[in-house]
């Protein structure tokens, strides 16, 4: 019970990947903020998602490297650049890619003032951390590392390609508290993920005096899941992969339950905090797996040739006795048994300080809102979004500013320090003509003249059909 | 006033979206990439005393005994393909009180030899056992003969009988492989 409650927190914690969308969270013009904080403040009575196009989302980066890091066009050798950065990036360092596409999504409020959303989209999410010996060894070999114990446990990656089905509910509990609540289901159509390995490689002298070294493998332990690909081997075309995923797509998978929950406190008419908590679920692997394992040891001294005196036969075939000794010494298991993803969980919290005109009314007051806290057309603020890693946690700290024009067009900038860089600007803009709301976010906004100087990007747009609550 | 902040936050938007680009950079240098590790790993080992070179079926020592093993590592496609250079070190201990001759041929599955490395080791004894290093590089054409190989016959010719005598004669070995490998 100990090592489920072990293996399922290190699930959890390892499947986390960089999803923060810091523009958009708190942006309650757009109805995907409520997919960042169920419990944000709802002032129309209903929404829809141009389907396929009311969120797109993606995110590529690197914690340590660019692009132009590599590929600059400068006078110096790749190669070179190519070896100061392997050693200069940490194993804690990650690459990973995410996007998300909404399918669609919608939203109403009732007469009691509950507003009921609900929605489809596909996530993908992947992250490779930086197998830092793994690399060395590869680039330089081991000539220069004689004695050296290479870690063979960095390896770790994991990816899934999923649908998630969500139906949420959000309450204005009372003047100055709004709470909402998410339920999903998760329908994974592809899942892999190689963590915990354990293991080394050293080359040393040898202390045996059989040969000149000793190349040894010590406790290799290397385990790969995978859900939803080995059936996928077997197929031949591309059709017949997408068909089989499209099922996947729609509860033909392996399916998961999950719920986010937040809400928004209006301490007072210029202060307001929000918080939430998202994916707090697993999935439950039980369909079209298979899982590799791989343990074991080996001393590697070269081939001893035992030199069969004349009249005793034939020399044993030494070479292929060897790699056969390797392979017997590291058996590969395949296993089908079932296992659970916890879903990673992120966090979001922020506070905020409200200034400027009031909306609405005559500007200085929206003599419609009496009673309750007024809102204004700026604001700046603090926002935390952390998700936890197995090399440590994942966080950002953002400063934001937001401004609102008029009622069809406000704003939002940011800047964010994060495991990427410390100095990450966004931008996000929303128009609302008539009943068309349309967003557009970006961040890493230094580097848009030269992208490839970014050690990631991320961009979200959208477009939604919003209908007022006085319509 | 607020159409201006409009056009202004419009046109950062839009130029920031359609001026993005990649530049500086030089994404053909993926050609010039090429791994160069320097690899040290054992090769063969054994130890032989005189009973090894005692011929049963004829009742006599011989002077040389050999053995054979694969090697298909050589003639791999891949390291046929990306070993620029190879370092053979030869560490001989003898305490035998004889002369010897050590032979290394590299040859295929026809015994066709592509490449022999041969070395003198000399007489030593128990109490002081001689240890003789021998290095050969193998590059340039020489490499293109030694991958042709997988198999490997080591030869050790006795310059006189080694019957009766005590001592042993230990051999190890290792190489450093120097490979380039392209992308």
């Amino acid at each position: 019970m100990k090592n489920l409650i072990v293996s399922l927190f290190l699930f959890w914690v390892f499947s986390a990947l960089s999803q923060n969308k810091q523009v958009l969270y708190g942006l309650e013009e757009v109805p995907q903020s409520m997919l960042l904080n169920p419990g944000s403040r709802i002032d129309y009575k209903y929404h829809f998602g141009i389907p396929f196009l009311s969120q797109i989302h993606f995110n590529g980066g690197s914690s340590g490297v660019s692009a132009y890091d590599i590929f600059q066009d400068t006078d110096g050798d790749i190669n070179t650049r190519i070896r100061d950065k392997i050693f200069e990036l940490k194993n804690t360092d990650f690459f990973t890619a995410t996007e998300q596409l909404d399918i669609f999504n919608f939203g109403w409020k009732n007469k009691k003032g509950i507003y009921f959303s609900g929605g489809v989209y596909q996530e993908f999410d992947f992250v490779l951390y930086f197998p830092r010996d793994l690399a060395i060894l590869g680039w330089e070999g081991n000539q220069n590392y004689i004695g050296k114990e290479f870690d063979l446990g960095e390896v770790s990656t994991t990816g899934e390609l999923l649908t998630v089905y969500h139906f949420g509910i959000n309450k204005k509990v009372s003047k100055k508290l709004t709470l909402g609540l998410r339920a999903k289901i998760y329908s994974s159509m592809l899942s892999f993920r190689s963590t915990n390995n354990k293991g080394t490689f050293v080359t040393r002298l040898s202390e045996t005096n059989n040969n000149i070294y000793e190349h040894i493998v010590s406790n290799a332990n290397f385990t790969v899941n995978t859900a939803g690909i080995a059936s996928l081997e077997g197929m031949d075309n591309t059709s017949q992969i997408r068909n089989e995923l499209i099922g996947r797509a729609f509860f033909g998978g392996n399916i998961g339950l999950g719920v986010d929950i937040g809400g928004t406190y209006e301490i007072n008419e210029l202060w307001t905090a929000s918080a939430s908590v998202l994916d707090l679920g697993a999935v439950f692997y039980t369909k079209d797996i298979e899982s590799y394992q791989v343990k074991g040891g080996y001393t590697l001294d070269g081939i001893e040739l035992l030199f069969p005196g004349f009249g005793e036969g034939e020399s044993p075939p030494y070479y292929d006795d060897l790699i056969n000794e390797i392979e017997d010494s590291f058996p590969i298991d395949t296993l089908n048994s079932s296992y659970t993803k916890i879903r990673p969980v992120k966090m979001n919290a922020s506070i905020k300080y409200n200034f400027g005109k009031s909306i609405g009314g005559s500007g200085v007051c929206n003599c419609l809102k009496m009673g309750e806290n007024q809102e204004f057309n700026q604001a700046v603020g603090f926002q935390y979004y952390g998700m936890f890693r197995p090399k440590g946690p994942q966080m950002a700290a953002t400063l934001f500013y937001y401004r609102r024009f008029s009622d069809h067009f406000s704003a939002k900038a940011t800047y964010t320090v994060d495991s990427y860089s410390y100095y990450n600007l966004g931008l996000g803009f929303v128009a609302n003509f008539n009943v068309v709301n349309f967003y557009i976010m970006l961040d890493n906004l230094q580097w848009y003249s030269n992208i490839a100087k970014a050690k990631s990007v991320s961009l979200q747009l959208g477009f939604n059909i919003i209908i007022p609550e006085d319509e | 006033m607020k159409k201006n902040f409009f056009l202004f936050f419009s046109i950062v938007i839009a130029s920031l979206f359609f001026s993005a680009c990649i530049k500086d950079t030089d994404f053909d240098q993926t050609d010039d990439i090429e791994i160069t590790p320097a690899l040290e790993l054992d090769f063969v080992f054994f130890t032989l005393d005189a009973n090894r070179f005692y011929d049963i079926d004829a009742g006599e020592y011989n002077l040389v005994v050999s053995d054979t093993t694969d090697f298909t590592f050589l003639n791999d496609e891949f390291t046929s393909e990306n070993l620029l250079r190879a370092e053979f070190l030869f560490k001989s201990t003898n305490s035998l009180p004889v002369d010897f001759i050590s032979k290394i041929d590299f040859l295929n599955a026809s015994y066709e030899v592509f490449y022999t490395i041969q070395f003198p080791v000399n007489s030593g004894t128990i109490n002081n056992p001689t240890i003789t290093e021998f290095i050969q590089v193998i590059e340039g054409n020489d490499m293109e003969l030694l991958t042709q190989a997988d198999k490997v016959i080591v030869s050790i010719n006795a310059s006189t009988s080694v019957e009766n005598l005590e001592g042993v004669y230990k051999f190890q070995s290792k190489t450093a492989y120097y490979l380039k490998v392209g992308l």
